[in-house]
């Protein structure tokens, strides 16, 4: 089957803090999360957008929980994609959330093999970047084999480097995986992370902010090549200031690089990341 | 099915699931512990009795579909998701009948069963699926067939409880963190509500939920405090609150349960001995148990790493093995990630064979030795040459020197990698320590007078004086001559009270930061580093 995005659409879930993406483009959708504080509860971006939720993190006497979306809420996104003969849905790492679980109920549900079910392996922006990178070849025509070549490719050379201002966030909401290695450290030392295989792991810790930017500029430019079609893209919880020096160092170490998003993290993934965090992600793509 | 009976039932089983949902919470270790399994079948549960609220279904058929709507669209969580199959398998076989037989409630089982392995792709034995499983096999019993279905569910029951009881068996990260199953707990929580909806028996108490736990599953919970203390103090008319509130000065996680003649005390805290006199003023104390949580967090990861558990936890990639004098020293250094810390330094150099020593127990091939002092690094060369493992030693001149190394230490990374950067800190690394003069002497063009303090930078002296301010502030301007902005400063036996000091130097330049913390070494009242 030839797919287009005339025929093919993408469900991505909140965790992609993308929420732009279905006014941008047509056959895309958008599935929240849930955002718990004590007994209120929130569709991500729907009803708490990022700036109220860090407003309410620095206010609310009770710490925020995350919840993934129910099977039926992406039966209902399903639904609304009759018109399409393909879905993929595309999803934050299974190792860290059950989303991509409720996701493979509700395409169980619709039934047949309609529904394509991506575990991303990863979080954030690079999903957003997996979402573009599939619409780029839905816009000239593709094949299920050969988005599953891109899929397979992503989840070996999608990198994202983070960094947080502490760990007590990731490990309230036990998603620390093997970070855990530098966590419960009595000094004011800033870890640098991954993600590898699906969860967290750490791979450098410095001292103070401008060390933690030299560690990101020596990996990114030992992982990289300065060629057309690298992407990259940064995401921060509540610090802005992050995203010029960030891109500013994208450029420096590879001009050719393209800046393809710059966004806030969302309720959930900030949930889990803690105010101050920051992450940079690239993946090469020529298409 | 009748409604106004499935509602009951619901609303039976949802009762006595909130009573426990505190203690499911706690048991979530697996797959994220997040402790939220209680929490999000509660809220499954809920939005269940919800629906059938709202039900005007009339037949059978109708009552099946609204409960397995209602499931799926509520179900929260992992736990949550694969609880909403088990209702589905177990209500479509009901729907298919109008009244409910023993038989039928073995296939409704069955259904329920297959309906969770169904729907999880890779499914793992020691969870709520094994433990719906063998309700099911139960259920399907021959013996079972013929009896009342309250009989039946009561036995089904008992299967559950049991299979919940072996999930440690099949799961390593279950029995390393010493408990059961959450989602199994949480199902046969719901069943016994079910059965005594069903049977109308009073529900029995839910049990405390401190004695629920087992010990490691508590140090789950991550503490500042490095000593687990656990003791009993037997008396009479003891005060549980007076003693509770004792022990919440001195550290967290505590725990005081049993009664005026007998206390059970759990508290974590770096000061066990005060805890254990804080018991004997009031009583005789029994039963201690004191355990180095550091220490068992190293030893938990390494059962995980032999294991091969899926787990949260890191899997060490590097060891490292860390010379170093006084407590205070010893602890940043274990905090930092040191795998082992021999104690030593000036004037205590450790042996080879107590270096190699260290280095074989610690439970990697690649191994990082700090020897934290001029005079040891020679010794931690000819052990790296003794040891079969692969040892380097990162040359750390000093106790700060290598602190500065150390924090750049990420177990989990490779040794090439992690000697890198630990080498680059100490290139980058300016130290200086303030000591006490021993005797009268000239060394590097300074005059020093015996009790004087002496300023040393980089190991040569720069400064004596009896005023240790003036002392200080000449250290503190030379050891930040190359613009660094980060002071560290480990105090010493004898340390000098250090008020003010944080706040003069941030005054004189705000782009500073300071820490401060007690190393206990000897000999050294103050080291500092600047990186």
């Amino acid at each position: 089957m030839n797919l287009t995005s005339e025929n093919t659409a993408i469900v991505l879930d909140s965790t992609s803090d993308y929420p732009d993406a279905p006014a941008r483009f047509p056959n895309m959708r958008f599935v929240p999360l849930y955002v718990r504080f004590g007994d209120e509860t929130f569709r991500d971006y729907l009803e708490l957008g990022p700036a109220e939720f860090y407003e309410k993190l620095r206010t609310s006497p009770v710490t925020p929980a995350t919840a993934q979306p129910t099977p039926a809420d992406f039966v209902e996104a399903y639904e609304t994609l009759s018109a399409y003969e393909r879905i993929y849905s595309l999803h934050v790492s299974a190792k860290v959330s059950g989303t991509f679980q409720s996701a493979e109920l509700a395409a169980q549900d619709v039934g047949g093999d309609k529904v394509r079910v991506v575990d991303s392996m990863t979080a954030s922006l690079a999903i957003a970047m997996l979402a573009h990178a599939i619409q780029r070849r839905l816009a000239r025509g593709t094949t299920d084999d050969e988005i599953s070549a891109l899929v397979e490719r992503f989840h070996v050379h999608c990198d994202v480097l983070f960094t947080v201002e502490t760990l007590e966030y990731l490990q309230r909401g036990g998603r620390i995986g093997k970070a855990q290695a530098v966590a419960g450290s009595l000094l004011n030392l800033r870890p640098v992370l991954s993600v590898e295989n699906g969860e967290v792991v750490a791979v450098a810790r410095v001292r103070g902010k401008q060390k933690a930017v030299a560690e990101i500029e020596r990996r990114f430019a030992d992982a990289t090549t300065d060629e057309p079609g690298l992407r990259v893209a940064v995401a921060h919880a509540d610090s802005a200031e992050w995203v010029g020096t960030l891109s500013e160092l994208a450029w420096r170490v590879r001009p050719n690089a393209e800046v393809e998003f710059t966004s806030t993290l969302g309720a959930v993934v900030g949930t889990h990341a803690g105010p101050g965090a920051v992450g940079f992600f690239w993946f090469q793509d020529t298409d | 099915m009748e409604l106004e009976l499935v509602r009951h039932l619901a609303r039976s089983a949802m009762q006595n699931l909130e009573a426990h949902r505190r203690r499911i919470d706690d048991l979530n270790v697996y797959p994220v512990p997040d402790g939220d399994t209680g929490t999000n079948l509660v809220l499954t549960l809920r939005s269940i009795v919800e629906a059938l609220d709202a039900s005007t279904a009339t037949d059978s058929e109708a009552v099946a579909k609204d409960v397995t709507r209602a499931a799926l669209m509520g179900a929260r969580g992992n736990s949550g998701v694969i609880f909403s199959q088990i209702v589905r398998g177990f209500v479509e076989v009901l729907g298919e009948h109008e009244g409910i037989s023993s038989a039928l409630l073995g296939r409704a089982f069955r259904g329920a069963s297959d309906t969770a392995y169904r729907a999880v792709k890779r499914p793992v034995e020691g969870t709520m699926l094994t433990v719906i499983r063998e309700m099911a096999e139960e259920s399907e019993k021959k013996e079972h067939r013929r009896v009342p279905p309250a009989d039946l569910l009561r036995a089904v029951l008992a299967a559950g409880e049991d299979a919940v009881a072996r999930t440690p068996e099949l799961l390593d990260v279950l029995r390393n963190a010493g408990v059961v199953d959450a989602g199994g707990a949480g199902l046969v929580e719901i069943a016994r509500g079910m059965v005594h909806g069903a049977t109308g028996e009073e529900l029995p108490e839910a049990p405390m939920e401190a004695d629920a736990l087992g010990f490691d599953a508590i140090h789950q919970e991550l503490s500042e405090y490095r000593y687990c203390t656990v003791f009993v103090v037997e008396g009479e008319s003891l005060d549980k609150d007076g003693l509770e509130a004792e022990l919440e000065k001195i550290g967290d996680s505590l725990l005081v349960v049993g009664d005026a003649t007998a206390l059970k005390v759990h508290v974590h805290t770096d000061d066990p001995g005060h805890a254990l006199m804080l018991g004997t003023a009031v009583g005789v104390v029994e039963g201690v148990e004191i355990a180095n949580m550091h220490h068992q967090t190293a030893q938990r990861e390494v059962r995980l790493l032999e294991g091969g558990a899926p787990s949260a936890l890191a899997t060490l990639a590097t060891g490292l093995v860390a010379v170093c004098p006084g407590r205070g020293n010893r602890r940043l250094f274990e905090s930092l990630g040191a795998t082992r810390v021999i104690e030593g330094g000036q004037s205590m150099n450790p042996s080879a064979k107590d270096i190699v020593d260290a280095v074989e127990a610690v439970p990697t091939d690649d191994v990082l030795v700090l020897p934290n002092n001029s005079n040891v690094i020679l010794t931690a060369e000819q052990a790296a040459s003794m040891s079969g493992k692969t040892v380097r030693v990162i040359p750390s001149k000093s106790v700060q020197a290598g602190f500065a190394a150390m924090g750049r230490f990420v177990p989990t990374e490779s040794a090439d990698e992690n000697e890198r950067a630990m080498l680059e800190e100490l290139e980058g690394a300016a130290t200086a320590e303030i000591t006490v003069a021993s005797r009268d002497a000239s060394l590097d063009g300074v005059d020093i007078r015996e009790g004087e303090y002496l300023g040393l930078v980089d190991d040569v002296a720069v400064i004596s004086g009896s005023d240790l301010d003036v002392v200080l502030d000449e250290v503190v301007d030379r050891v930040l001559a190359g613009g660094q902005g980060f002071l560290t400063i480990l105090t010493g036996e004898n340390a000098p009270p250090l008020d003010g000091l944080v706040a003069s130097l941030e005054e004189r330049d705000p782009h500073l930061e300071v820490e401060i913390h007690e190393g206990g070494q000897p000999h050294y009242p103050l080291l500092l580093v600047a990186q």
